[in-house]
């Protein structure tokens, strides 16, 4: 009586003990704060169920003029890692990452990315890397080391993702390639509001333009627009796009100008350049994204 | 209250029962006058009397508490065009750009109607005016480059040019030359022998007695009025200069701010 | 990446070309919208500037902003016209606040403004962020609104600016003289039964719409640089209304075609701000070389008075020496002359050398002497000198100690109407205060006067 008796506490206790374990697993998800969506959804595929990654700047969001709130640092402080793009991505939210990273771990998921693969715009590199998807597998190997870093009890867990992740990215980056070869190389001309698709073009072999510079906190002016246009009119442009992250009139008023001028023109779609779609719509990853932006070109320029 | 039926039907102006405050300070309780026709009248009081704020209160200017103000037995929006206001000098920009003519062309505005310039006939008046007051030879002058007394004269060829039947002047004599003193007093002579009438705030008690037929003398309430030569009184420059009754004004504005002039029950 | 640029960019001078032959529509319409924009909004802001409520402007842009963001939260578009309306919307209910605050409360005129102006900017800014965090479309250039972006001009635009520019300049020109007289003397409009409180909605509905119209062109943050500059530096140049006005409006329009150009030959150069830059070097240009009030014109002025004024006093100091000399001795030397005046001495040479020059006196080994001419003027500036010491005098009750250092100014300026009226007041025309004789007004030289002349003719 009193041995079964016993038996059954030990087992209740091992259950409980057991529940509670496995409760404190549940709970023990890392809490990984990243600034844009992309990285967000890089991290959440290879940190899988352990962590939780959540992006401060949501969809349609300019990261280059994104100014943080006091709800933002409130965020910021009370996560397990931080993970920003870098590169002066986050123009204006740089510096308080430099300093949070004294106290937190805090991490540009760009700098392990050799500086001969980046290109270089006056002084600064241009940060939108995850237009080339294999540049971004590279970034995507530093969020790796990251993770297994903070969190070495998964680190298995985090390759097995990654392994899997990397594989889908690749195939994306061979689909990217032929899709953009069955443009016409004489149209493979892609015009935008400002300079966010300098890699992808690179990666992808098509001639990229922007109205704006690399940041969309440079001003532009008339000069800027003319320039565009004689580019457009020279090379018989037949479309242009716009960006979500971006203010559509430049381009709207872009394309009216070089139709009023008796050049037909017109707008090829929205692509998301600095922000991803809606949360729950396809757009909201960032295959998805990138797929819909390489369908949105072909579409307009094949 | 009761109002009795006035004794000058047609009197150019009659303020009865008339009250006016500033925020809660009473500046004027209870003053009730009717002047005649074809006189110059002069409203005297010291400083702070509330002269300008009786003028203005008069002219639709300010609020009125309480009180009823008449021109020509109606109200002010029925004999606007009767009326003309001098305002003091000092409350105008006089560096604001505008030609002399044009100032005396503003006199007319109130007979045009929304759309309407001013005629042929607008400038004649105006021309009339401003040589009725020796400044016709200013007419293209900018009215920064004109002096003190002359800009009066200004003022005054306006309100002449609104061809009125009573004037309203905001203390006309205050800082002008000799010659424009002069000229005003014939201006008043010649205004008078065509029935007009008019009323000034004046603050020269030395030339209150030549100047003028009548005085009103106010000092936060109505003191005398009447003809000069009944109330230009030793009895009444006493009780005009003699202080401000304190417990009137302290008990008025504790009315006011106690609105127990609205509790009251109408009777 | 393959940036890739033209092989032949267009040189400067084939830019302007270009610009002028206005082939290329993004500036044609970029050129209209600012002329336009500067045109109505400087009239219209010349009424605001003379009715000395200049930052109304300034307040209601401030006000357009969280118009523009409600407008955008409720309708989720940016089509021009919702976003001029809401704009408008709010901007009018700042224009009432910033009246109604000093009417019914104690705050003061000043202060309502400025409540009403940070009050509805941080209202605008706080919506912005709050946008900024919305998952909608279409929110992405909305803070553009706070410095403006000319170059995204379009033709739909143009079309609002257009009608908005109309109307405000068909309003003033219809309703000049009512205008002119309500901001020159409000209370007198009251008077002869004008009603002042509709002009005055009147008025400030055209501020409101020209500075919501002035949102895309160059902001909230400028529009009252754009509103104000032009009247303040048209005032320069005439003292008549109208004419200020048009001076204003094509000031305005001048700034507009500067800063397109600017935007047009040099990269990366946004059109709106340089608007105002243009404006406030029209403005400091006026300041300094305008014809009549200009710096410039009154530096020389006072530097034609000054000379003036030490070529008088030598005259007037000759005239005494020789009245010392009682008529008998002509010929001065410096030391004669710095015996009586105290100037420095270098000063003095060149005030002789203009005075010869202008044969006032003469030179010669045994010292510097009046000619007739220069005779003539001293006796006038002594007659004038002593006449107003007696003025002093007699009318004032001044001293004989005290009239001299005011008369020593006042010689100058009298003109010859001042002086024959002097004349008529005074008693006394005969001796000064301090007892010399007061030379004769007319031409004729009294008989001790006569000697002098006798050795000159």
């Amino acid at each position: 009586m009193n041995k079964t008796r016993l038996t059954k506490i030990i087992v209740l206790l091992i259950l409980s003990f057991s529940l509670l374990l496995s409760s404190f697993n549940a709970t023990a998800q890392l809490n990984v704060m990243t600034t844009t969506g992309m990285i967000a959804d890089l991290t959440q595929n290879i940190g899988g169920e352990h962590i939780k990654a959540t992006a401060l700047m949501g969809s349609g969001v300019d990261p280059h003029l994104y100014k943080a709130t006091q709800g933002d640092l409130r965020r910021l402080t009370r996560s397990d890692i931080i993970l920003y793009n870098g590169l002066h991505l986050e123009g204006k939210m740089q510096d308080i990452f430099k300093k949070m990273a004294r106290k937190m771990a805090v991490f540009p998921i760009s700098s392990q990315i050799p500086k001969e693969h980046l290109i270089q715009h006056n002084i600064h590199a241009d940060p939108h890397i995850w237009f080339d998807v294999a540049l971004w597998q590279q970034a995507g190997q530093r969020v790796l080391a990251i993770l297994k870093e903070q969190d070495p009890q998964h680190q298995d867990d985090y390759e097995q993702n990654a392994k899997h992740y990397f594989a889908q990215l690749e195939s994306l980056h061979q689909w990217i390639i032929s899709e953009i070869q069955t443009i016409p190389e004489s149209r493979r001309i892609l015009i935008t509001a400002h300079d966010a698709f300098g890699y992808f073009g690179r990666a992808y072999d098509i001639k990229v333009m922007g109205l704006q510079g690399v940041s969309t906190a440079s001003e532009f002016g008339l000069q800027d627009i003319k320039h565009l246009k004689d580019i457009i009119v020279k090379n018989q442009v037949r479309a242009v796009f716009v960006e979500s992250s971006v203010s559509p009139r430049f381009i709207q008023a872009l394309v009216k100008g070089v139709e009023a001028e008796g050049t037909p023109l017109s707008i090829g779609g929205e692509l998301y350049s600095d922000a991803m779609g809606k949360s729950n719509s396809p757009t909201g990853n960032y295959i998805g994204m990138v797929k819909f932006n390489v369908r949105t070109i072909v579409d307009a320029l094949k | 209250m009761t109002h009795k039926s006035s004794p000058l039907e047609n009197s150019p102006l009659s303020v009865k029962y008339l009250s006016m405050r500033y925020h809660h300070k009473p500046v004027l309780t209870d003053v009730s006058f009717e002047i005649p026709e074809g006189k110059t009248i002069a409203i005297v009081g010291p400083n702070g009397a509330g002269k300008s704020t009786l003028l203005k209160g008069i002219m639709g200017l300010e609020p009125i508490m309480e009180g009823q103000v008449n021109f020509f037995g109606e109200p002010l929006a029925n004999q606007r065009l009767a009326t003309a206001y001098v305002p003091q000098r000092e409350e105008i920009d006089w560096d604001f750009p505008i030609n002399v003519l044009d100032v005396v062309l503003m006199g007319r505005h109130g007979h045009l109607k929304l759309w309407q310039r001013p005629s042929q006939i607008d400038h004649e008046i105006a021309e009339q005016a401003l040589k009725d007051l020796q400044m016709w030879d200013f007419k293209d002058r900018q009215i920064s480059e004109l002096s003190g007394g002359q800009q009066q004269r200004v003022f005054l060829a306006r309100a002449l040019a609104q061809k009125a039947n009573l004037y309203l002047m905001d203390e006309p004599f205050a800082g002008v030359d000799v010659a424009t003193e002069k000229t005003i007093i014939e201006l008043f002579k010649d205004l008078k022998s065509k029935g007009k009438t008019i009323i000034c705030v004046h603050h020269d008690l030395n030339t209150v007695g030549e100047y003028f037929d009548w005085i009103i003398f106010i000092n936060a309430r109505l003191v005398a009025a009447g003809p000069v030569e009944e109330v230009l009184t030793k009895e009444n420059l006493s009780k005009t200069y003699g202080g401000r009754l304190s417990l009137l004004n302290d008990l008025t504005e504790k009315m006011y701010r106690t609105q127990l002039n609205k509790a009251h029950d109408t009777d | 990446m393959d940036a890739f640029t033209l092989i032949n960019p267009p040189s400067l001078w084939d830019n302007w070309l270009a610009f002028w032959s206005f082939e290329d529509m993004n500036v044609l319409w970029v050129l209209i919208g600012s002329i336009l924009l500067g045109m109505s909004a400087s009239v219209i802001g010349g009424f605001a500037f003379l009715r000395r409520r200049s930052l109304i402007g300034d307040a209601l842009a401030h006000a357009a902003l969280p118009g523009v963001m409600m407008a955008f939260l409720l309708f989720q578009t940016r089509d021009p016209l919702i976003m001029f309306l809401g704009a408008v919307t709010s901007s009018f209910i700042g224009f009432f606040l910033i009246d109604w605050l000093p009417k019914n409360t104690k705050i003061k005129a000043d202060a309502a403004l400025a409540i009403t102006l940070s009050f509805f900017f941080a209202l605008g800014l706080m919506l912005l962020s709050f946008i900024q965090g919305l998952e909608v479309s279409n929110k992405s250039g909305l803070d553009k609104i706070l410095f403006g972006q000319a170059a995204a001009m379009t033709e739909e635009d143009i079309r609002l600016l257009a009608v908005v520019t109309i109307f405000i300049l068909v309003t003033v020109s219809l309703f000049f003289q009512k205008f002119r007289l309500i901001a020159f003397n409000q209370t007198y409009a009251k008077t002869i039964g004008l009603a002042v409180n509709r002009y005055e909605l009147l008025l400030a509905l055209l501020i409101v719409m020209s500075v919501v119209v002035g949102l895309q062109l160059v902001g909230v943050v400028l529009m009252a640089a754009v509103l104000l500059t032009p009247i303040a530096a048209a005032r320069y140049w005439s003292s008549q209304l109208s004419h200020i006005l048009i001076i204003a409006a094509s000031l305005g329009a001048l700034s507009a075609i500067i800063s397109t150009q600017i935007s047009y030959l040099a990269p990366a150069m946004p059109t709106g701000p340089w608007m105002v830059v243009s404006l406030s070097m029209l403005f400091i240009i006026s300041l300094i070389f305008a014809p009549k009030k200009g710096l410039l014109k009154r530096y020389l002025e006072h530097k034609a008075l000054r000379q003036k004024v030490s070529e008088e006093n030598i005259l007037r100091t000759l005239y005494k020496l020789v009245e010392r000399q009682s008529f008998q001795h002509h010929h001065f030397n410096q030391a004669d002359i710095l015996g009586l005046r105290s100037v420095p001495a270098d000063c003095l040479q060149n005030t002789l050398k203009l005075l010869c020059k202008k044969s006032l006196i003469t030179s010669d080994p045994k010292g510097f002497k009046l000619t007739e001419k220069g005779l003539e003027k001293a006796i006038q500036l002594t007659r004038r000198h002593r006449l107003w010491e007696n003025y002093l005098n007699e009318q004032a009750d001044l001293t004989p100690d005290q009239v001299h250092q005011q008369a020593e100014r006042i010689e100058h300026i009298l003109t010859d109407e001042q002086e024959a009226q002097l004349r008529l007041e005074l008693t006394n025309s005969l001796l000064d205060p301090h007892g010399n004789p007061i030379p004769d007004a007319s031409n004729h030289v009294s008989p001790q006067l006569k000697k002098v002349q006798e050795p000159l003719t």
